[in-house]
């Protein structure tokens, strides 16, 4: 295996495994995230934007960072305190994300080009920083859910809020804090994609789908942190190696494009017709109304 | 001060449509107060959003969204939620380009050739969204996901073909497939004389006059088969049992399962409904506006597959308000492409406006069942 796949193939899983374990936490508690592809696209624009007018990659990805967090606060408090549909809220979200992430990226394709210069370093430093950190990340997350206060009450907000209220918890600080960091994590991942992985933005970046391979990563994962790391693997190195495909193989681009999403479809088959979607089942208040009469806002 | 979210014991005065009133509106100015920010005059934003609803440009954008609105509806009614008419759309003009452009040119009864070509291209469409209904009733998978991944697949199975074996052998070093033949297309041309003189008052009223006629007949096909399929939609859903089944698979599945129905069975056959009318409107379009397809295929349209969501939870899942929603999302894609926001084309100007619109009525739609109270 060249070093070049190698990298390749890291940046492909710490992407999506930023993304996926991000998407875990929000909907562990209970909400469901169907704006993933398009805050996926939104730091995607707002991560070369901020790399450029900085020079600094990471400040860039922390910048997404802290814009998804927004958004994530936003869907998460509209969701708890009103009685609306998860799947609608979260759709139209997808296609703000979208028309931002253009207007973000757009002035620097334009005016900028390449952005090579203004992403992460290529070395084995940056690789190994970045395995290192996404491990370290899901650990430290599997460690909240299952061992802390708050975990356990976002894993509650997931499964009943209706009993965790009674049981004096706060839905709606408890989902605004899972939002806060599942979406920093869905921003600050989403910014590897151009400033590592790739090493470029283009407009058509959002007809990549990955924010939705991330959701089918999630999905398969059973939103479990550690579970999480061998199929973000197994996804990243499908995904990465088939533009590679390409290349060594001859095929065509549009068939090798489309293969990560067939395996997709396969793998959520795979996923609910066999143990492991039982082993791994989904929060059972997931995109359910949170509907308490006579609720103040 | 604090608000109080209640039941709402009386209906909302105005009735549900008001909601679609306040959503457009408010996503109107939402979507004007962020181009502002990326400094474009509010009010010359709103002015060129106002003077899109006179557009006679907008029949291509009503008629499609208008099919499409229909499509959607059949599932939506059922709650089962086709997010994949994009792909269907693309998929269904498979047979259409292989039939007429690849294989048979020339082939002597064009219309009967044209009736096969429409009539393959919505069972492609059908067979297509059959696939995610197929996977969500044996998996329990949400369709949501199901259809937006199929979309993807296929753009780049769509990219494929026309790339490859659809590529056509006169188009100057383009990749796209040759033009579909004159014999094949469903256009209808007026023959009438422009208004004169130019100085006259009546003028911009005679030309604008004249410029929804000559479009209206341009598509008078596809103005017949829209007529026809709200019909269909409306007998579907009005006068058989199946529509009976999906309505009440939308408004109380567990009756059904009560009744001794197969849930299933019906999600299925509520996607491939809907997207054998995706498919027909794919074949209208390919007939009477495209006629042809470029490389790559999903900067072709404006996206319609994605609008027509729009069009189908703004008419609140009402028939009679399909066409008034689809002018209206038609409008505004036709402001989104006069505002030209950072020099940016097709569908990428119509995401934003589609977002804030829709995001206001997520927001406003419990409106129709709950009242927010003040309390002191």
């Amino acid at each position: 295996m060249s070093i070049d796949l190698l990298w390749g193939i890291i940046s492909a899983y710490a992407t999506l495994h930023l993304i996926a374990l991000g998407h875990s936490v929000f909907e562990k508690s209970g909400l469901l995230n169907l704006a993933i592809d398009g805050v996926f696209f939104l730091s995607t624009g707002v991560a070369v934007f901020v790399a450029c007018s900085t020079g600094s990659p990471l400040v860039g990805s922390f910048a997404s960072a802290v814009v998804a967090s927004g958004i994530g606060l936003l869907l998460a408090y509209v969701m708890t305190v009103l009685p609306i549909s998860h799947g609608a809220v979260g759709l139209s979200m997808m296609f703000i994300g979208y028309g931002l992430g253009i207007i973000f990226g757009y002035p620097v394709r334009m005016f900028v080009g390449g952005i090579a210069t203004y992403a992460y370093t290529i070395s084995a430093e940056t690789y190994v920083t970045l395995l290192a950190a996404t491990l370290l990340v899901s650990i430290v997350l599997h460690f909240l859910l299952k061992e802390t206060k708050l975990g356990i009450m976002i894993v509650a907000c997931g499964e009943n809020p209706a009993v965790a209220t009674a049981l004096g918890v706060d839905v709606l600080k408890t989902r605004l804090l899972a939002a806060a960091i599942g979406f920093a994590l869905i921003g600050f991942g989403s910014s590897l994609f151009p400033l590592l992985w790739q090493r470029y933005w283009d407009i058509r970046s959002y007809t990549l789908g990955l924010g939705w391979l991330a959701f089918t990563v999630a999905l398969v994962a059973g939103r479990h942190p550690l579970v999480l790391i061998p199929v973000s693997l197994l996804f990243g190195g499908l995904y990465h190696s088939c533009i590679l495909l390409t290349a060594t193989l001859r095929i065509p681009v549009d068939v090798a494009k489309s293969i990560p999403f067939i395996a997709a479809l396969a793998a959520m088959i795979i996923y609910s017709k066999t143990r492991i979607g039982k082993a791994l089942l989904p929060p059972t208040s997931l995109g359910k109304v949170f509907y308490r009469e006579e609720r103040a806002i | 001060m604090k608000f109080i979210i209640l039941k709402r014991k009386k209906p909302l005065k105005g009735g549900k449509p008001i909601i679609s009133l306040y959503s457009i509106v408010l996503g109107v100015i939402l979507f004007s107060l962020i181009l502002q920010a990326t400094s474009k005059n509010f009010l010359d934003v709103l002015r060129v959003i106002l003077m899109s609803f006179t557009s006679p440009s907008i029949v291509l954008d009503v008629l499609a969204l208008t099919m499409l609105g229909y499509a959607l509806l059949l599932s939506f009614k059922a709650a089962t939620w086709n997010i994949g008419a994009e792909g269907q759309f693309f998929v269904a003009m498979i047979p259409l380009i292989y039939l007429l452009i690849v294989k048979y040119p020339e082939f002597p009864l064009p219309g009967l050739m044209v009736a096969l070509a429409t009539l393959l291209a919505g069972i492609m469409g059908a067979s297509w969204a059959m696939l995610a209904g197929l996977i969500k009733a044996h998996t329990g998978v949400n369709e949501v996901p199901i259809t937006l991944i199929l979309n993807y697949v296929a753009y780049y199975i769509v990219n494929y073909l026309v790339y490859y074996p659809f590529r056509g052998r006169h188009v100057y070093g383009y990749t796209r497939t040759d033009e579909l033949p004159k014999h094949y297309t469903l256009n209808v041309y007026l023959k009438l004389s422009s208004p004169t003189p130019e100085s006259s008052p009546l003028y911009p009223v005679l030309r604008w006059a004249y410029d929804i006629t000559y479009q209206l007949t341009y598509y008078v096909y596809w103005l017949v088969v829209a007529i026809a399929t709200a019909l269909v939609v409306w007998f579907i859903l009005s006068k058989t049992t199946l529509g009976l089944r999906l309505r009440a698979l939308g408004h109380n599945p567990d009756f059904l399962l009560a009744s001794g129905i197969n849930v299933k069975k019906y999600y299925v056959i509520a996607l491939a409904a809907s997207g054998f009318f995706v498919g027909i409107t794919s074949a209208m379009y390919l007939l009477s506006y495209a006629k042809r397809l470029s490389y790559p295929i999903e900067a072709q349209t404006a996206g319609y597959g994605y609008l027509a969501i729009l069009v189908a939870w703004l008419s609140l899942l009402e028939l009679k308000y399909i066409p008034v929603m689809a002018y209206v999302v038609g409008a505004l894609r036709n402001a989104g492409i006069a505002l030209q926001i950072t020099g940016l084309g097709g569908i990428e100007q119509s995401l934003l406006i589609i977002g804030t619109v829709l995001f206001s009525y997520s927001i406003l739609s419990f409106l129709s069942e709950y009242e927010i109270k003040v309390m002191k």
